[in-house]
């Protein structure tokens, strides 16, 4: 069933399911994308940029993206 | 004025009669703001424009917020079920199955209610700009009967597909593409999406030149698709008055977008309308409308035309034109072997 196993993985701490997380990829670079668990979003590492998930939907369109600072945080003082 | 009388306006011949769309309350026309000064950065938002040689026609973010408003109050739509079903019908054509799907946006809510099965998807991925859109269509999927097929559900733009290389089976986009700025981009990033011998499906809104059917052909062939296809219907909508149409586009999600088209087509009328006109300029430039194309009965009938494209990603598999001046047997031959007449 689709609804136990979203719940499952949620419980498990995965942020995206088995599906999307074979074939999604960053979408300026088309790189593959790191899962952050701890801030919930999905990680470019190759152009610094990270994408939100939010209420268990990933957001990867580029206007969704934040630029991270140097240390991997959030440089959220971009306008 | 002078833009309304240089657009020629086409009225089919009835075929269809499609049942009144829902009418919504004119309180809802004024609370779409539309500004013509700063154009294409409605709302507030500003977008960074990574290709400043490419011409931003449509304001993507516009459309991603009210699209999602409009198209949620207005479930029963026959005129986007009947192109999603002749597009699902297309996979029952076909002997091969697809195991993995991305459904595009547009009108993707219609594809996924309609599937019931066909193609043998196990694994639907649906992806529109809008989070609200999305959010609506995961919602809705408890209630649908198809519990077996493993669907995700992500928030994409179809100009930046975030999917990996030769990664999905068949890719389905009914009534969304022709809103992108860049459609030759998307049809390429599509193609690159799929799976060697993968399926990509889609409609579009035609404008009302044949030359469209020419265009569809060419794009599928620049985006490097093997065996391309198009084919067109027309849809005849009738309307109570301009303005049930006018709202019909609406809650189809297409009159939002900033067109600058030249094409004297309907749905240009309908867009310049709405992007440039207030309120009361819009009513009485309706009410015009209304006395000049209405029928006997005092009808609107509007045609549609969708375009039908089908392209393949290439597999050796395929039937390939041997490569020109390789060929072995000429056309003499052929008629002695066959004792032509002439």
């Amino acid at each position: 069933m689709v609804r136990l196993s979203r719940v499952m993985l949620k419980e498990a701490g995965h942020a995206i399911d088995k599906t999307l997380s074979e074939i999604l990829v960053c979408p300026l670079s088309k790189q593959p994308l790191r899962v952050c668990e701890k801030t919930k979003s999905l990680v470019s590492d190759t152009i610094g940029v990270s994408f939100p998930i939010k209420d268990g939907i990933p957001c990867l369109v580029p206007k969704d993206g934040k630029i991270l600072g140097e240390d991997g945080d959030d440089a959220s003082k971009a306008s | 004025m002078r833009r309304i009388n240089s657009l020629y306006l086409r009225i089919g011949i009835l075929k269809i009669v499609v049942g009144k769309p829902t009418k919504q309350p004119h309180t809802s026309l004024a609370s779409l703001s539309f500004s013509t000064s700063g154009g294409y950065g409605g709302g507030g938002e500003t977008q960074q424009n990574n290709n400043s040689s490419r011409v931003k026609i449509f304001d993507r973010d516009l459309k991603r917020r009210d699209r999602a408003a409009w198209l949620s109050r207005n479930k029963n739509d026959t005129f986007v079920d009947a192109v999603a079903e002749n597009l699902l019908d297309r996979l029952e054509d076909c002997k091969k199955s697809f195991p993995s799907a991305l459904c595009l946006g547009g009108s993707l809510g219609a594809v996924q209610r309609l599937l019931r099965g066909r193609g043998g998807i196990e694994k639907l991925i649906m992806m529109d700009t809008s989070h609200d859109m999305i959010k609506s269509c995961r919602d809705a999927q408890h209630d649908s009967v198809d519990k077996s097929i493993d669907t995700s559900y992500l928030v994409g733009d179809e100009e930046f597909l975030p999917i990996k290389e030769s990664s999905v089976d068949l890719i389905i986009s009914s009534l969304g593409l022709h809103w992108t700025n860049d459609l030759p981009g998307s049809m390429i990033q599509c193609k690159l999406a799929l799976k060697p011998d993968g399926l990509f499906l889609a409609a579009i809104l035609g404008g009302e030149t044949l030359k469209f059917v020419r265009d569809a052909g060419n794009l599928l062939t620049r985006a490097g698709f093997s065996l391309p296809g198009v084919d067109v219907d027309e849809y005849v909508v009738k309307y109570k008055s301009a303005l049930d149409l006018i709202e019909h586009l609406r809650a189809m999600g297409e009159t939002n977008g900033l067109l600058q088209r030249n094409k004297a087509s309907f749905l240009s009328f309908c867009r310049i309308f709405f992007s440039i006109l207030n309120r009361e300029t819009a009513l009485a430039t309706a009410a015009i409308y209304d006395s000049m194309f209405a029928t006997e009965d005092g009808t609107i009938p509007a045609t549609f035309q969708v375009i039908y494209m089908t392209g393949w990603r290439e597999h050796s598999s395929q039937p390939q034109a041997k490569r020109r001046g390789s060929a072995t047997v000429s056309f003499t031959d052929i008629q002695k072997q066959f004792g032509g007449q002439s």
